[in-house]
């Protein structure tokens, strides 16, 4: 097993217009190793965006470094955000070709392999304004593994979408996760998702942002909706949401007892 | 019932969307020709609609070729216009440096009211066809800069973000990213642009011409000839309406993908 990324001691910090000083990530340190699913949950603004960014070089940490292990003596990632981020201006075929023009890649049939997979055979040519909000989901994944990544990063790939529609995305996700062999990490608030998509999950605390806990889910690799109802699915969540949990309750606790002015 | 019930909910926002508006104008038009009849206003202070469409026909103004020169010159100065203002969208998007030392003359220029400029403007370049476009691209080009840097630089960051994570340089995302997003910006522009191009030519005409609509409405005052002054309002609309309606189904034609909310 060889570490795909190895994130050591990292630390973000932005200035603010103002001039003063915001520490966004603080001493980081995880590995993700080849083929699995990582997930990490906190709450909204505690920095997990910032990470992914960070390993996808995008940003540089302040602190720390980031060692990223290649397949291909190469490191490419692939991306899912919040809300699809798909050009408008290009058919469905061409947004999910984007990735292999940039890389210059030639393997364009893997571009219908991944149509099929999505289920949008016939849909090719639509635009994304022609899309329902479901199916451009499915089409800005397929953008994120066309061109054989070293690892996807997902932030908060589900948001907004209607829980049932969630749901069918969340396995068809998983499906083409094992399908390809690929290595994943996952952003998400939600704790349900991070325990059905991945292998182990990091919950870290509001701003700064810190990793207070690493919670492994024992389900099987091959996952499908039923396993929901399994035991190991409620006793991954239940310690997820304990942990942030109480985390919250603190820091309420402490901004109920901090003074006023 | 139900079916009757429906059909007659589905017309109604049909005659609201063409039929109401048709029928509005119709009876402004009748309501103006019996005003003037039944108040006997003379026809050199206000000609009713009748008068105006005699005068079309009466051979004595050469209607298309005034209105071709009227055209000529809107449409030759809207094009360098869109021209002039998409180079200087790319120049101060491209160059913050320039962007601050080009701002102070392009605000200046559009707080100023442009047709102030206009008589002005024969005695530096004479009265040629130059000193006419000229004042046009002035008018013009203004929404031009405005809306398309807009559109270069209020894109989506994810994929900004994507694309420098695959490798892509600023230029690949100039080109792929930038570039396509300022296309509906650029057209709204052209929206603005195109009353403009028409304002530029009329004012133009009045200042300096023996040619065009602007100087037969200018002739019209001298001989009190305002029924052709009529005339010319009644193509002026015409025309303004043709130019609008062509420049949206041409963003139509080239923005496929490209609705309004």
């Amino acid at each position: 097993m060889a570490a795909i990324v190895a994130v050591e001691n990292v630390g973000k910090t932005y200035a603010t217009v103002k001039g003063d000083e915001v520490v966004a990530l603080q001493d980081i340190s995880l590995a993700i190793q080849k083929d699995e699913t990582v997930a990490i949950v906190g709450p909204s603004g505690c920095g997990k965006s910032t990470l992914l960014r960070l390993i996808a070089g995008v940003e540089r940490p302040t602190h720390g470094k980031i060692e990223r292990g290649t397949r291909d003596g190469r490191f490419i990632v692939g991306y899912v955000f919040q809300d699809s981020s798909l050009m408008r201006w290009r058919t469905v075929y061409d947004n999910i070709k984007l990735p292999l023009e940039v890389t210059k890649k030639q393997n364009y049939e893997k571009i219908d392999q991944l149509i099929e997979m999505i289920g949008m055979k016939g849909f090719e040519k639509a635009y994304p304004i022609e899309l329902s909000g479901g199916m451009q989901r499915r089409v800005s994944i397929a953008r994120a593994f066309v061109h054989e990544p070293s690892i996807v990063l997902m932030d908060e790939p589900f948001t907004g979408v209607d829980e049932l529609t969630k749901e069918a995305l969340q396995h068809e996700l998983g499906t083409m996760i094992r399908n390809l062999g690929a290595t994943a990490m996952l952003v998400t608030h939600d704790i349900e998702e991070a325990v059905f998509l991945s292998n182990r999950i990091f919950v870290m605390s509001r701003r700064p942002g810190k990793i207070v806990e690493e919670v492994p889910v024992n389900l099987p690799a091959d996952r499908d909706p039923s396993m929901r109802s399994d035991l190991a699915f409620f006793d991954a969540a239940k310690k997820v949401r304990e942990k942030l949990l109480a985390m919250h309750a603190m820091s309420v606790e402490l901004e109920a007892g901090s003074p006023r002015g | 019932m139900a079916r009757a019930a429906r059909k007659r909910g589905r017309s109604l926002p049909g005659l609201a969307g063409y039929g109401l508006p048709i029928a509005s104008f119709i009876l402004g038009i009748i309501f103006w020709e019996l005003y003037v009849r039944v108040f006997k206003v003379p026809a050199f202070l206000f000609p009713p609609p009748s008068a105006i469409v005699q005068v079309y026909f009466t051979g004595r103004i050469d209607w298309v070729g005034q209105t071709l020169v009227t055209l000529n010159e809107a449409i030759f100065g809207l094009v360098i216009g869109v021209a002039v203002g998409f180079v200087i969208a790319l120049v101060i998007t491209l160059s913050s440096v320039l962007n601050k030392i080009l701002m102070p003359y392009i605000v200046g220029l559009q707080v100023l009211p442009k047709v102030a400029i206009a008589p002005i403007l024969y005695i530096i370049l004479g009265f040629s066809d130059t000193s006419r476009i000229l004042l046009i691209v002035i008018l013009t080009f203004f929404p031009i800069v405005i809306n398309t840097s807009t559109g270069l630089t209020d894109v989506d960051r994810n994929l900004v973000h994507l694309l420098k994570s695959l490798g892509a340089s600023d230029t690949t995302v100039f080109y792929k990213v930038r570039l396509p997003n300022s296309l509906p910006y650029l057209f709204d522009g052209l929206k603005i642009g195109v009353s403009g191009a028409l304002v530029g030519a009329i004012v133009a005409e009045f200042v300096s011409s023996s040619k065009g609509l602007g100087f037969l409405i200018l002739n019209s005052q001298y001989t009190f000839n305002t029924v052709a002054a009529f005339g010319a309002f009644g193509i002026l609309t015409v025309l303004g309406l043709l130019l609008y309606t062509g420049v949206i189904l041409l963003g139509r034609q080239l923005m496929p993908w490209y609705r309004r909310n």
